[in-house]
């Protein structure tokens, strides 16, 4: 099982990288300026709800980590946004699933995560650049991180659907 | 539809309503607020900021001549050329090394209010009014 247990979690760090890529050749931000999808946020979901909170707190750290090294974006502002808002993302996201299963849903987990990682990217622009009219765009993208959100969410049901029934330990 | 409903629960919705309510909010709140601020024209000022933290104050009354006031702002990626014309600012030229140029496809602002931002490069563009009883609005 040991064996079955990692070699799943890497193959969801390479979705996830290939997820994090492909979600960067798909512009938004002509909608608003730094808008994102979240694709990347399936494969740390998927973790979660597999193998429980540290497995998924891996898959994230590890992609934010590989995906900034295959970038050339390692330690630099960039780096910093993305690892800020995928952690405070990933919090909420564990503390929804671990505390409020029984009201939400895989999609209100996935939009908490969303709604949060615009939060935590905010703050860290913030710190950064100290200014708080920054935070003028925190509603927009709050706004967008709603059908981001629900949608990685029910890509995420539709996902885990299709997996095997050993690899399961719950239902959603 | 029917479909979704199959997989939301009645929390999910009101998840989602509570969002949009609170994002609506906080986007007329700093409309509404400019349009409580009377003569805003006379005593607007376009503030710069680059990464030195140093400010630069341009009044707004001094932008309206037939030639643009070009601004150069040093970060630590570059020169950041700021234009400001007709009471509006923009940052016209982002450097090279600026992976996303965020900034500059931001565009002209020319109210309080909005902002133009460069994180990479540490600077900041905004119009702020002298004559309002608040030093700061956050949201």
């Amino acid at each position: 099982m040991r064996t079955r247990k990692v070699v799943i979690i890497s193959l969801l760090v390479g979705l996830g990288l290939v997820l994090h890529l492909v979600e960067n050749m798909i512009p938004l931000s002509f909608l608003i300026p730094g808008a994102k999808l979240g694709l990347a946020n399936i494969a740390n979901l998927l973790g979660l709800i597999l193998f429980g909170f540290f497995a998924g707190l891996q898959i994230l750290l590890l992609r934010i980590f590989l995906g900034s090294i295959l970038a050339g974006t390692f330690m630099t502002i960039n780096f910093y946004l993305s690892l800020s808002g995928g952690l405070l993302g990933y919090l909420i996201m564990s503390l929804f699933f671990y505390y409020l299963r029984e009201k939400f849903s895989i999609i209100g987990v996935s939009l908490g995560g969303a709604v949060f990682h615009n939060i935590g990217q905010i703050i860290t622009a913030y710190i950064i650049i100290s200014n708080t009219a920054i935070f003028y765009y925190l509603p927009y993208l709050i706004l967008l991180a709603l059908p981001t959100g629900v949608g990685i969410g029910l890509v995420t049901i539709f996902t885990y659907n299709y997996l095997p029934r050993e690899l399961k330990r719950i239902d959603v | 539809m029917e479909n979704i409903n199959k997989y939301m629960t009645n929390y999910d919705k009101i998840l989602i309503l509570l969002i949009i309510v609170f994002s609506l909010i906080m986007i007329l709140y700093p409309f509404i607020s400019a349009y409580l601020d009377n003569g805003e024209d006379q005593n607007a000022f376009i503030y710069i900021k680059d990464s030195s933290q140093e400010v630069r104050r341009i009044p707004l009354s001094e932008t309206y001549q037939d030639e643009p006031i070009i601004i150069e702002a040093e970060g630590p990626l570059g020169i950041s050329i700021i234009e400001i014309h007709q009471g509006r600012a923009r940052l016209k030229k982002a450097p090279e090394e600026d992976p996303a140029k965020i900034c500059e496809k931001t565009g002209w602002i020319s109210k309080p209010g909005p902002s133009i931002i460069c994180v990479p490069n540490k600077i900041s563009v905004w119009i702020e009014t002298e004559d309002s009883d608040l030093d700061a609005i956050s949201w």
